[in-house]
């Protein structure tokens, strides 16, 4: 395995519509077979970055390399693309549709009826094939769009939004099957404004904001340096010892819970000690890491 | 290549499998002949007996040769138009007077003559008895021939239904043509010299170089072709204009970008959806060739004979003059968000195919001026420009293959913009486009 090679590269591309840049300057790497979070709140600039990257417009300035080569149509069919604007057409079946999207991406003859149905079996819909698009529910209109972006089993699976409008039932279903095509060797770019799902899902990320990339990196480490050494605690008893400001450095409460950040110097471990020691009950103590959320906001705010 | 078929594939099958599809294609000829058939049955149910007249003769002298001349019809007006019937399709030129003359042929007018002899009875008295068998339906009407019809009296013809326009023709022309006899023979011109003399004189066309004539009805053909792109532009270029919006409108646009260039795709749609329209109108042509062949088989009306050459020029200005309109669909289409917005773009270009009907008046008369080739080689024009032309004075072969040339330049050309404005627009969601923009995005992207 090319472990090494990046899926895609994007370097220093830029793209405007009038006189308005819709992405500047952004350069990335996306690792074959991880997740990899397009992060930022609506209108960053993600859904046109993917659209440079699926090839429906070029970007005015910069180079997009994808499994090694230079963007082009060929590439398409080793895509798969689930838009943010995503439909059927409503009065095709189910299956027709499917079979139609694969031969866009040049799949055809058995192959491409054995995986319609494989697929409509594994999202629980088979019933539905020969129903009409409009017939099915919104949650299932969503799975069929999902399958329209997987039916060619693509190494690079691109997904703007995927959660948006799922109950929560087809929100696990959701991810559950992107986990399942990541452990499949796909490269997965999941692209959201709900940094709580990336933060569950992704490997990678990178976050935009108004246009520009605000930082990027593995999810891991981005969040370990932002940790700002806070812990979460549940405890009764050992009453005052939060006011030592040797130790603490701000203390947050909601409800039962205290939100503690350490002071400098101060390890949680020592408290953790301090409270066991004074005889307190502890009944939850969490080091926290922080929220990509937070890190967003601090990052905007530094930028700006 | 194989994605262009898929999305031909698509769009054909999708709509010739709906329901609209199959009951349209099966009204539409029922329609067809409902327009035909029921107007010349509802003709046929008048004439359903022979028109019973009586004939008052106070010459004493000319009943015999005006029964004759109405019995036996031989109206050399009646006699020539009804040669010129066959020459005349269905879709020709139609003007209300035209339409009663014709509509008057078809009646079935058989007429049974009797003369009501005076008897000694007085005028008044024979009349009298007359309008009491009119009154109670033994006769239609009759015909009164005044003592001095030979030099200025004038005949009367008194009916149940004065109304009837085609009855009094007959009766007139009859009597005329006997008038006109009769004052020959008192003039000591030998019967068959008359008979010789009153002959019609039928005209006929022959090109010049010797050729076979193509005759008027190519004309009508052309008219015919002409007609037939209004309507069939009329009828289909909604859909070509669905079509192209409906990816709009279910946002799977996207998805098909993603897959595929958008120019293959326009041109997948725009040809699936014409296939769609030419299955249709195929049945329909086969079912009016049918048809027509069953109704020639029955009468003596000979079919129009069309040089095979002329056949495969009408066929290809058809395809082209459809493209090219149809083709303003889905440019129009790549602009708009609805369908009837659409409609509303595109009517103004389609108008355009009128002015080729206007301007193919002038070519008729000089089908090699500058003026005709010019509007032949204008691709909105050619379809039925050039056609007159082949049609009056064939122009040079290489004039055909460049107003050829220059409709497929013009689908292509106007299918390349159609393919820009619609992947701009798309990129551009929510906007609504004005026309400089629109030029705008053509450029760019």
């Amino acid at each position: 395995m090319e472990e090494t090679k990046p899926t895609l590269v994007l370097e220093r591309v830029t793209k405007r519509f009038g006189g308005f840049t819709a992405v500047s300057d952004l350069s990335l790497q996306v690792r074959p077979g991880r997740v990899f979070g397009l992060i930022g709140p609506n209108g960053a600039g993600k859904t046109t970055t993917i659209r440079m990257i699926v090839n429906i417009t070029a970007p005015d300035s910069g180079r997009i390399e994808l499994f090694g080569q230079q963007m082009n149509t060929a590439l398409q069919d080793r895509i798969g693309y689930l838009p943010e604007e995503r439909g059927l057409y409503k009065k095709m079946k189910v299956g027709e549709q499917l079979r139609f999207f694969a031969e866009l991406k040049d799949l055809r003859g058995q192959e491409a009826d054995k995986r319609v149905n494989d697929w409509l079996k594994k999202l629980e819909l088979s019933a539905w094939k020969d129903k009409r698009a409009k017939e099915l529910s919104k949650g299932m209109q969503q799975k069929v769009q999902f399958i329209t972006a997987v039916i060619h089993n693509p190494d690079l699976v691109i997904l703007d939004e995927p959660f948006s409008g799922l109950d929560p039932v087809n929100v696990d279903l959701m991810k559950q099957t992107i986990l399942e095509q990541k452990a499949a060797g796909k490269t997965i770019i999941l692209s959201t404004h709900q940094m709580e799902i990336a933060e569950k899902l992704c490997d990678d990320v990178c976050m935009i904001n108004r246009a520009h990339k605000v930082l990027d990196g593995r999810l891991r480490e981005i969040r370990r340096s932002f940790s700002r050494n806070a812990v979460a605690l549940q405890f009764a008893g050992g009453d005052g010892l939060l006011n030592d400001s040797s130790l603490v450095a701000n203390v947050r409460q909601h409800d039962e819970e205290f939100e503690v950040l350490m002071a400098p110097g101060a390890s949680p471990q020592a408290l953790l000690k301090r409270l066991v020691d004074s005889g307190a009950m502890v009944t939850k103590f969490e080091l926290v890491e922080p929220t990509l959320h937070d890190i967003f906001i601090e990052k905007v705010r530094e930028a700006e | 290549m194989r994605k262009f078929f898929a999305v031909v594939k698509r769009e054909y099958i999708q709509r010739v499998r709906t329901k609209f599809f199959v009951i349209a294609t099966i009204l539409g000829p029922l329609m067809m002949a409902a327009f035909t058939i029921v107007p010349a049955m509802m003709f046929g149910i008048k004439s359903g007996g022979p028109t019973r007249l009586a004939i008052v003769d106070q010459t004493g002298k000319m009943y015999e040769r005006v029964a004759k001349e109405i019995v036996s019809r031989k109206s050399s007006r009646t006699e020539s138009a009804t040669e010129a019937e066959p020459a005349q399709p269905a879709v020709g030129p139609n003007n209300s007077s035209d339409q009663i003359n014709r509509a008057g042929k078809m009646i079935n007018s058989t007429f049974v003559v009797e003369q009501a002899r005076l008897n000694n009875r007085s005028f008044d008295e024979v009349k009298k008895d007359l309008e009491a068998r009119v009154e109670s339906r033994e006769l239609e009407g009759y015909v009164v021939l005044p003592p001095n019809l030979l030099k200025d009296g004038q005949p009367e013809f008194r009916a149940r239904n004065t109304a009837d326009l085609f009855t009094k023709e007959n009766i007139q022309s009859a009597i005329s043509r006997a008038v006109r006899g009769q004052r020959l023979v008192e003039a000591g011109i030998d019967e068959k010299v008359v008979a010789k003399a009153s002959e019609s004189v039928d005209l006929k066309t022959v090109e010049a170089g010797g050729k076979e004539s193509k005759g008027e009805a190519s004309f009508f053909f052309v008219f015919g072709i002409g007609l037939l792109i209004y309507m069939s532009v009329l009828l289909y270029g909604q859909f070509v204009l669905g079509a192209v919006i409906e990816e709009k409108e279910t946002r799977i646009a996207e998805i098909l970008f993603s897959s595929m260039r958008s120019f293959p795709l326009m041109m997948g749609k725009l040809i699936g959806v014409s296939l769609v329209a030419l299955t249709q109108l195929g049945i329909w042509a086969m079912a009016f060739l049918a048809f027509s062949l069953w109704a020639a088989a029955g009468s003596s009306i000979t079919l129009p004979h069309i040089p095979p050459m002329l056949f495969v020029y009408f066929v290809v200005y058809f395809l082209m003059g459809y493209f090219i309109y149809a083709t303003v669909y889905a440019v129009v289409g790549s602009m708009v968000t609805t369908t009837q917005e659409g409609g509303q773009l595109a009517l103004p270009v389609v108008l355009m195919l009128v002015a080729g009907f206007y301007l193919s008046f002038n070519i008729i008369r000089s089908p090699s001026s500058p003026l005709a080739f010019w509007a032949s080689m204008f691709p909105f024009f050619a379809p039925i420009t050039m056609l007159v032309r082949i049609v009056t004075e064939t122009p040079p072969l290489w004039q055909i293959l460049l107003s050829l040339g220059i409709g497929v330049a013009t689908v292509v050309g106007l299918m390349w913009v159609a393919a820009r404005i619609y992947r701009v627009g798309m990129l551009m969601t929510g906007k609504k486009a004005s026309i400089p923009e629109v030029w705008r995005w053509v450029r760019q992207a």
